[in-house]
């Protein structure tokens, strides 16, 4: 049944989703990120919203049960979190914002309320610039303009069981904090909400403070759209980017034919807020049955008053943005691709990596400066991106060990090391994988890692490329593979020239016999001699 | 106070909590506490002391039930701060108070665990005044030496005036309310009463301190602007405001106040007339505000992870909770509707943010009238200011319980009217003490400081109630 719907919808999604010209879509965004301070952002608890499944409602205290006569105790990280985050985006930090409550019942809010910010929120104005050169929008550059980040509590969360008819709860995940941020309906097609979630996740990631998981629910995204003007959709319930695309597209289409039929005076007259079932928008609520909130300023919370100069303090310790570290990978010295740049300033999803992008990042742009400095005006960019973020990323994966412990091992003076042995050919491309892949094993094995002897590993396993070869050797060898190989079919192809490729073949075993210690080069003169080749 | 003169106090006291109800529970370990108490060799500065605890503080040993059914099995996990501070220092608690639900109430009858009588009308039923109605009887019953009540808008102030007592509710953000079961939080203030001031002064000298779990007591900093003493020599300035004095009041009070005015005057302190116009808004500033926040504050008693529920389906009409909500008592789920009609889209902006700027208003007008400066607003005070002031603690005196019952099923408003000469101070976040006219006398004075000049206030009371007692 699941498998059914899953083909039908994907069967849906993908069939050529088009916006038509005389159907304008407007979309804003609505993004709540949870913070991962170490605490709940007013009480001591720990915050660890995912701890659900071995301990629910383990990381609660009396204040996140809402106990009588307990009290919310500001959590100064969060404030610091969410100033870092509006600072990045421009936007300006209000000399006094507020906490005010929204009530509503439901069993996953303890208090009867969730304390935001509704009246004086935390910030107001700023923006992301998208361009076409970074993040692939069709148009050259385009401003999302943001209208206001507000911090604000998470609820716990609810189970709700069919067979006994009873919710469980678990209040792990209630007063954690979230940071609410809203856009202007700027978005005019699909392209620009995908690369602006892209671009905000990334930076929540870059400034450290969230995890920016959609699938985790860390990450929540609610999209307001409209078409032609009519009335404001809110889609919700958006577990993860190809559902928002899909509802995004869904929802489109279903307004679409309600203006084209005629009813849209009638049907897109109210807003209303509906979810994402896996193959359809659903309504959720309308304007009738919207609840009234009763916002009150909370009473016992103090205004959060921040001076003009510990704003200024945060954005000077805040890290260089993503944009700024692309284009600087993407210009001279490094000249790296923008898919190679990405790798190396976007974080991806970050739990399975063994690696965080800001160490590899200094990993690659010190061991860069050392190569250079080693070989001078001659060095090849191509050389550290390939050998970082190939050979080295790849071999942690298959490994799976963690860059911070490698980095013992090969500081980036060890790495520029290998670099320039490579560069210089004194050690074959082959050699240096071997050895890399041995470094990295041994490092991980060994319980005290040191920085390793590059010159002595290379005479220990005698991987360094023989500068003087006998030719009489050489030739021995050859005659050898040539020998095994025993088709003199293969042998005329080539010699005629019919048939090339099998001598990169007999190359290959020549470099595999040798270790790679013979450049192939001169394998390749003298089978060539050996067989008179005549090309 | 003597360890045997506590020990037949002990002794006494269920006789007097079957003739007054103001216990919601006892303390049956207070023997044994204040044995362990008085032998140590440690100087308490509340030894020998017995206490009791206004049931809507926290206790981990005995229940808090804010003498609600909701909470009717309810025991905290842990302690108010002011609990442990007074054990630290040696007081012995008899046990917790009843109350007006939640502190909702000014007669001290609307309680789950039925009315509180008053000990100065034995046999005769008479209401104590609310909302700390236990706590007052206690002290006026000579059952305890002191007792913790709280005061929102005359909690502590009414009652004890209604029982001859001294009732002091100190600036607001002094006592921490960490462990204070919230009614109005933005005007629940921790009260202490008693029959003697030096008593007063010494409890109020263990709970005077700032406290990190609670975000609206005040800090060090704050603290160390504020007097540790009263700055007072020589005569006082005492203010008379001219809106305290309305048409109205019963003969029999105006004379009491007219005598201790009197009094003062005698022994040479100056009287003024003040003005305060928007003291009349005081009792709409009050209830908008309190009712607003009680609302609020209480959406939480939904019986999902304590206190009572409601069995089957807790659900009417698609509302969440309201079977388990409905057995809230009366008084209190007036206030909750009428708050959240204040706190609704369409009245908010009507009534809410009107009545917080007018109570901003009201605190400069009261800025004006003091010599002392005001740490929170920054005024500097008036060259020529008072140095307190003086008015009724309440319109009328304590009545069978009966009546008060029939007056207020009639009309609601009745029991808010009680409130007319205590809640502007309470808006104001002002010092205040009621104390007695005479001995067992039921109509207090109140006497009110400016913010954070609690030791002035403390300090007239003795001068004026030395008067008073000898008269």
């Amino acid at each position: 049944m699941l498998r059914f719907t899953r083909h039908y919808v994907s069967t849906v999604g993908h069939k050529e989703f088009r916006l038509l010209p005389d159907f304008q879509l407007k979309c804003g965004l609505e993004i709540h990120t949870q913070l991962n301070t170490r605490n709940k952002l007013f009480s001591r608890s720990t915050n660890d919203p995912f701890d659900s499944y071995n301990a629910p409602n383990y990381h609660t205290s009396f204040f996140d049960v809402a106990l009588p006569g307990t009290l919310p105790k500001l959590n100064y990280e969060a404030i610091l979190y969410a100033t870092r985050l509006a600072v990045a985006l421009n936007s300006e930090v209000s000399s006094c914002s507020q906490f005010d409550r929204k009530h509503y019942f439901y069993g996953d809010q303890p208090l009867g309320y969730q304390i935001t910010q509704h009246y004086n929120p935390f910030s107001k104005g700023g923006f992301i610039e998208l361009t076409k050169a970074l993040d692939g929008i069709h148009q050259e550059r385009l401003h999302i303009d943001i209208l206001q980040l507000q911090i604000e509590q998470d609820t716990g969360k609810s189970i709700y069981k069919e067979t006994d008819q009873t919710s469980l709860i678990d209040l792990n995940r209630s007063n954690v904090p979230l940071i609410e941020m809203v856009t202007l309906p700027n978005f005019s097609d699909l392209k620009q909400i995908h690369s602006f979630i892209k671009k905000y996740q990334n930076l929540v990631r870059h400034l450290g403070i969230s995890t920016g998981d959609l699938e985790t629910g860390a990450m929540r995204v609610d999209v307001n759209m409209s078409v032609n003007d009519f009335c404001r959709v809110e889609l919700k319930n958006l577990p993860n980017t190809s559902s928002i695309m899909r509802a995004v597209e869904f929802e489109y289409k279903r307004q679409v034919d309600i203006i084209r039929s005629g009813d849209a005076a009638k049907l897109l007259k109210y807003s209303e807020t509906r979810g994402w079932n896996g193959s359809q928008t659903v309504k959720l609520r309308s304007k009738e049955t919207t609840i009234d909130y009763r916002y009150m300023p909370d009473p016992e919370l103090p205004c959060i008053t921040l001076s003009a100069e510990a704003v200024k303090g945060v954005k000077e310790s805040l890290p260089i943005l993503p944009d700024k570290i692309l284009h600087r990978l993407m210009a001279s010295p490094y000249d790296l691709s923008l898919k190679d740049a990405k790798i190396l300033a976007i974080n991806a999803n970050g739990h399975d990596q063994q690696y965080n992008q800001g160490e590899l990042l200094n990993f690659y742009i010190e061991t860069f400066a050392q190569y250079t400095a080693l070989v001078g005006s001659s060095f090849n960019a191509k050389l550290p991106t390939n050998w970082i973020i190939h050979e080295l990323l790849g071999n942690l994966n298959k490994l799976e060990f963690p860059l911070s412990s490698a980095l013992i091992a090969l500081p980036p003076s060890n790495f520029a090391e290998l670099l320039n042995l490579i560069h210089a050919k004194k050690i074959s491309s082959a050699s240096a994988k071997l050895l890399l892949f041995h470094i990295l094993e041994a490092a991980k094995r060994s319980d005290v890692v040191e920085p390793v002897n590059l010159q002595e590993l290379i005479a220990n396993f005698e991987l360094d490329a023989i500068q003087e070869v006998d030719p009489e050797e050489l030739r021995n060898i050859c005659l050898q593979i040539i020998s095994e190989v025993n088709s003199p079919k293969l042998l005329e192809g080539i010699a005629s020239g019919k048939k090339k490729g099998p001598l990169k073949y007999l190359v290959g075993q020549g470099m595999r016999l040798s270790q790679g210690r013979i450049k192939p080069q001169l394998f390749e003169d003298t089978f060539k001699q050996l067989l008179g080749v005549e090309w | 106070m003597s360890f045997k003169a506590a020990i037949s106090r002990l002794n006494r006291l269920p006789l007097i909590q079957k003739e007054y109800n103001f216990l919601t529970s006892v303390n049956h370990n207070a023997e044994r506490q204040l044995n362990e108490s008085s032998k140590s060799a440690v100087h308490y500065p509340l030894k020998n002391l017995l206490c009791a605890i206004k049931d809507n503080i926290a206790t981990s040993d005995l229940p808090t039930t804010c003498a609600s059914k909701v909470l009717e099995n309810y025991t905290s996990p842990f302690n108010a701060t002011i609990v442990d501070l007074l054990k630290t220092a040696g007081a012995v608690s008899i046990g917790k108070t009843n109350l007006d639900e939640f502190g909702m109430g000014s007669g001290g009858t609307n309680s789950h665990f039925g009315a509180t009588r008053n000990p100065l009308f034995p046999q005769q039923d008479f209401i104590v005044g609310g909302s700390s109605s236990g706590s007052a009887a206690a002290v006026a019953a000579d059952v305890v030496d002191f007792s913790i009540g709280t005061d929102t808008g005359g909690s502590v102030r009414l009652p004890a005036a209604f029982t001859s007592i001294y009732g002091f509710k100190p600036s607001y953000g002094r006592i921490s309310r960490y462990g204070v079961v919230a009614y109005a939080q933005s005007l629940d203030t921790v009260g202490i009463m008693s029959k003697s001031l030096d008593t007063i002064e010494k409890v109020f000298e263990v709970l005077n301190k700032s406290d990190q779990k609670d975000p609206t007591c005040l800090d060090d900093g704050i603290r160390s602007r504020l007097h540790t003493s009263s700055k007072l020599k020589g005569k006082l300035r005492v203010g008379l405001p001219l809106e305290f004095t309305p048409n109205g009041i019963p003969k029999e009070l105006q004379v009491k106040l007219l005598k201790v005015l009197e009094n003062i005057q005698e022994r040479g302190h100056e009287i003024f007339p003040v003005s305060i116009p928007d003291i009349k808004n005081s009792l709409p500033i009050y209830y908008t505000l309190a009712t607003a926040e009680a609302a609020s504050n209480l959406s939480r008693y939904d019986g999902v992870r304590y206190g009572m529920r409601e069995l089957g389906s807790d659900i009417i009409e698609d509302i969440l909770y309201a079977p388990t909500r409905a057995h809230l008592g009366q008084e209190v789920k007036n206030r909750i509707v009428l708050g959240n009609h204040n706190l609704s889209s369409e009245s908010f902006n009507n009534h809410y943010i009107k009545a917080q700027k007018l109570r901003v208003k009201l605190i400069d007008e009261f800025d004006h009238i003091f010599k002392c400066s005001n740490v929170l607003t920054g005024s500097e005070g008036n060259e020529q200011g008072v140095d307190v002031l003086l008015c009724l603690s309440s319109i009328g005196k304590p009545i069978p319980i009966t009546k008060y019952n029939n007056a207020t099923s009639k009309d609601p408003i009745n029991c808010y009217i009680n409130d007319i000469f205590t809640t502007p101070i309470s808006l104001a976040g002002l010092p205040a003490i009621s104390i007695p006219t005479g001995p067992s006398e039921t109509v207090g004075v109140q006497l009110v400081g400016q913010f954070g000049d609690d030791f002035t206030v403390l300090r007239a009371a003795r001068e004026i109630s030395k008067n008073i007692i000898t008269t």
